[in-house]
C-alpha cells in the first residue's frame, strides 16, 4: 500500500462577531475548501459560530520548547485596576464630605 | 448590468447592517462607507501615536517610582492603541494600495488631523494626572459609544481599548486626587492644570450640531458607524465628571456651568470653536513641535523599518 | 554558610555597608538604563517594537524597585529619595548605562536617537546582568537570593530580544552592520567597570554574598564575543574610562538625575 501523506489544517471559530477566533481542534485535507468543510462537521454539529478559519499548520510558528518556559513575568499590579480599588471609597468619601476650594473638608454637600 | 450588481450587493449589505451584523475587512462594502471608514479610524490612529506624546513628556520625570511604573505601563498602553487601530486602517486601505507609512506621511503632512486635546501643552506634573483622568474620560465615553460599530474590526479593537482605559482613568484619578489631597503647592499645581485643559474638553467632543444633522452625520449613523451626536457625548461628560471634579473642592473655569434639575440638560460656556478648528490645523500650543518630534524620529529610525520591512533583503 | 536575614544584617554596620554598596549597584543599574528606555516610549521605529520595547522599559524600573525597597527595609532610607535624591558621586551604576540614547539625547529637545547604540548597549548589559542574578541566586544574604530567580525570567526575554535585532542588523545590510559595528566600538569604550563590583569586592566574595566573579566575567565576555563574531562582526577592545562602581560618572547622569527628579524634588516630603 502506498504511504500518504496529508496537509494538517488548525481550525478556530469565531462564536459572535465581538469574539475573537478560538482554537477547536484540526482536520486533514487536501485544501482550505475542504478543510472548511471538513471542520463544520466534525466540530460544529451541535455549537454554531459565526465564522470560521483554517490555517495550514506548517504556516503557524510558535515559542520554542524553552522560551515557553523560560520568560516568567513579574507581577505588576500597577498596570491594572486591582491597585485603585481604594479610590472609590474616596470618592464616596468626597461625595459627601467635598473639599473645600482652598483644600480641606467643607461642610456643605455637594449634590449629585 | 454591473449597476444592478452593485445595488445587489448594496441591499444585501445595507440589509445586514440592519439585522445588526458586522462587517468584516474581506466583505463587501460601499467605497463611501470604506472613505468614512478610513476617515475615522486613521484619525483616531494617528490621534493614539500623537497622544502619547504629551504624557510621555512625564514619563522619565514621574515623581515616585510606583508613579514611574503606572505612567510608563499607561503610555505605553497607548502605543498599543495606536497599534491596534492603525492595524485596522491598514486593513481597509489595502485595496488602495496604502498602508501605514502613507497615514503616518498623511499625519506629517498635515492631511490628516488628530484629536485637539493633544496639541495642548503639558507644562506640569498634574496635566499627565488630569489627561488620564478627565481626557481618557472622555475617551471612553466616545468609544463606548462606537462599540456598536458595525465594522467589526473596529469594534473589536476598541472592546480591548476600552478595557485597558479602566486602568488609565483610575491611574490618572489617583494623581489627582493625590495632588487635591495634598499640599497648597500640589492643589494649585492641579488647579492650574485644570484651567488650562477644560476648554479643550469640551473642544474633544466637536462642536455642538446644528438644529439639523449634516448629510455625512446622518449617513454614519445610518451605516451604524456612530450613534450618538457630539453634543448628546458632551452632556454625558458633564453628568458623569463635573460632580467629581468639584467633589475636591476644584472650580471649573465656567461660572455658567448649570444642570437645569428638570431636564438634567446642562448649560455652558461655549469654547472658541475657531480656535478649536486653528488647533486641529496644527496651529495648537504644541502642534508644531510634537509633529516635529514624531515625524524627525520617525525618518530616523526608516534604516530600521526597512530592515525589517517585506524585501528581499529582510531577515 | 548560614543565609542572613535582613534583621541580621541591620545588626552588622560592616556587612550592612558592603551589601547596600552592592545593591545600589544593582539598583542603578536597572533605574539609569530603565530612565534611558522610558525616553524612547513613543519615538521608536516600529510602532510593535515600541510597545514591545516598553515592556523592557518598565521591567528595568520595576527591578530597580525591587532593590530600592529592598534597601529600605534595611533601613537605608526611603526607597523613593534612594532612587530620586542621590547625587551623581553617590551613585554605582557602570558609566555605559547612564550615557544618553544618541546625539542630543534628551527626549524633550529634538532628540536624535540611535537604535544600534540602544540594542547593543542593551545586549551588553542584560547578559551582564543574567550572569550577576545567576551568581545572585546563591546569595548568602536570603532576600537577594530568591529574588533573583524572579528577575532572571524577565531578563532573559530582554537578551533574546536584543540578540533578534543585533541578528536582525547584522544579517540585513551593509548600512546596518555599519552603524551596528559604530556602536559596538562606542559601547566597548565604556564597558569596562560593568563587570566589576566596587570596592568592597573582596569582601563581598569572602562573605559568601556573591561568590566565583572571576570565572563568570570570563564567561560573560566568550559568550559576547562568541555571538557577535558568529554574527560576522569585529569584536573591540574593551576599555575602561571611569569606574562608576566608586561614583565616577559622566555629565549625561547628572543631566538624567536633574530630568528625572524633577517633579519629586518640588516636595520630597509630599505625597504624590
Amino acid at each position: 500500500m502506498a504511504h500518504l501523506d496529508f496537509d494538517v489544517y488548525e481550525v478556530f471559530a469565531q462564536p459572535d462577531s465581538m469574539s475573537p477566533h478560538v482554537h477547536v481542534f484540526n482536520v486533514l485535507a487536501s485544501s482550505p475548501d475542504m478543510a472548511l468543510a471538513l471542520a463544520e462537521e466534525n466540530f460544529f454539529r451541535r455549537e454554531s459560530y459565526t465564522n470560521l478559519w483554517v490555517v495550514r499548520r506548517d504556516h503557524i510558528h510558535q515559542l520554542g520548547f524553552k522560551d515557553r518556559d523560560g520568560f516568567q513575568k513579574t507581577v505588576k499590579s500597577y498596570r491594572t485596576t486591582d491597585d485603585y480599588k481604594y479610590l472609590r471609597d474616596k470618592w464616596r468619601y468626597y461625595r459627601e464630605h467635598p473639599m473645600r476650594p482652598g483644600g480641606g473638608e467643607a461642610s456643605e454637600r455637594v449634590d449629585d | 448590468m454591473a449597476d444592478e450588481v452593485m445595488s445587489d450587493q448594496e441591499a444585501y449589505f445595507l440589509e445586514r447592517i440592519d439585522r445588526g451584523d458586522r462587517i468584516e475587512a474581506e466583505d463587501w462594502m460601499p467605497e463611501e462607507y470604506r472613505n468614512q471608514l478610513v476617515r475615522l479610524i486613521a484619525m483616531h490612529a494617528v490621534s493614539e501615536i500623537m497622544g502619547a506624546l504629551p504624557e510621555k513628556e512625564w514619563v522619565p520625570r514621574a515623581p515616585t517610582l510606583y508613579r514611574r511604573l503606572a505612567i510608563t505601563a499607561k503610555v505605553q498602553d497607548e502605543v498599543g492603541h495606536g497599534q491596534l487601530l492603525i492595524r485596522v486602517a491598514e486593513d481597509l486601505m489595502r485595496p488602495w494600495g496604502k498602508n501605514r507609512e502613507d497615514i503616518m506621511s498623511d499625519l506629517f503632512s498635515g492631511r490628516l488631523k488628530y484629536h485637539n486635546v493633544f496639541h495642548m501643552a503639558t507644562p506640569t506634573w498634574a496635566d499627565a494626572g488630569i489627561i488620564g483622568w478627565l481626557v481618557d474620560g472622555a475617551a471612553v465615553i466616545t468609544q463606548g459609544m462606537s462599540l456598536t460599530c458595525s465594522y467589526a474590526p473596529y469594534a473589536r479593537a476598541l472592546q480591548r481599548i476600552v478595557e485597558e482605559e479602566g486602568f488609565h482613568i483610575q491611574h490618572g484619578e489617583s494623581i489627582c486626587m493625590a495632588l487635591a489631597e495634598g499640599t497648597p503647592m500640589q492643589r494649585a499645581m492641579l488647579q492650574d492644570a485644570l484651567n488650562r485643559w477644560w476648554p479643550a474638553l469640551l473642544m474633544f467632543f466637536g462642536p455642538p450640531e446644528k438644529s439639523q444633522l449634516s448629510t455625512n452625520q446622518l449617513r454614519n449613523i445610518r451605516w451604524r458607524i456612530r450613534s450618538k451626536t457630539n453634543e448628546e457625548l458632551r452632556q454625558r461628560f458633564f453628568t458623569k465628571y463635573v460632580h467629581r471634579i468639584w467633589s475636591l473642592g476644584l472650580t471649573i473655569p465656567d461660572p455658567t456651568l448649570r444642570q437645569d434639575p428638570e431636564t438634567k440638560e446642562w448649560t455652558y460656556q461655549q469654547p472658541d470653536w475657531n480656535e478649536f478648528r486653528a488647533i486641529v490645523n496644527n496651529q495648537g500650543p504644541r502642534s508644531v513641535a510634537r509633529l516635529g518630534l514624531r515625524s524627525t524620529t520617525y525618518a530616523e529610525g526608516e534604516w530600521v523599518r526597512a530592515m525589517i520591512s517585506r524585501s528581499s533583503m529582510a531577515v | 554558610m548560614n543565609g542572613w536575614t535582613t534583621e541580621e544584617v541591620k545588626e552588622s554596620p560592616e556587612i550592612l555597608e558592603m551589601l547596600a554598596d552592592l545593591l545600589f549597584q544593582l539598583a542603578d543599574d536597572d533605574f539609569v538604563l530603565g530612565y534611558r528606555d522610558q525616553e524612547w516610549l513613543g519615538l521608536a521605529p516600529h510602532i510593535e517594537e515600541d510597545v514591545a520595547f516598553g515592556s523592557i522599559a518598565q521591567e528595568q524600573i520595576g527591578h530597580a524597585t525591587f532593590y530600592y525597597h529592598l534597601l529600605e527595609s534595611l533601613g537605608v532610607g526611603r526607597a523613593d529619595d534612594l532612587a530620586s535624591l542621590r547625587p551623581g558621586e553617590q551613585r554605582r551604576n557602570a558609566v555605559l548605562l547612564e550615557q544618553p540614547n544618541g546625539e542630543n539625547g534628551d527626549f524633550l529637545n529634538q532628540p536624535h536617537f540611535d537604535w544600534a547604540w540602544t540594542i547593543v548597549r542593551h545586549y551588553l548589559y542584560d547578559v551582564w546582568d543574567i550572569a550577576r542574578l545567576n551568581l545572585l541566586k546563591e546569595s548568602r544574604f536570603v532576600p537577594l537570593a530568591e529574588a533573583a530567580e524572579k528577575i532572571l525570567g524577565e531578563k532573559r526575554y530582554h537578551r533574546a530580544h536584543q540578540e533578534l535585532w543585533i541578528r536582525t542588523m547584522a544579517k540585513h545590510d551593509t548600512l546596518s552592520r555599519q552603524k551596528l559595528q559604530k556602536a559596538l566600538g562606542e559601547a566597548f569604550g565604556w564597558v569596562g567597570d560593568l563587570v566589576s563590583f566596587g570596592r568592597f569586592q573582596g569582601r563581598l566574595e569572602e562573605h559568601g554574598v556573591i561568590t566565583s566573579v572571576e570565572p563568570a566575567v570570563r564567561r560573560y565576555w566568550v559568550e559576547v564575543q562568541d555571538f557577535l563574531r558568529s554574527e560576522g562582526l569585529i569584536v573591540p577592545e574593551v576599555s575602561s574610562v571611569m569606574n562608576g562602581r566608586l561614583g565616577e560618572h559622566t555629565d549625561a547622569l547628572g543631566e538624567a538625575l536633574a530630568r528625572l527628579s524633577e517633579v519629586y524634588r518640588l516636595d520630597p516630603s509630599a505625597s504624590w
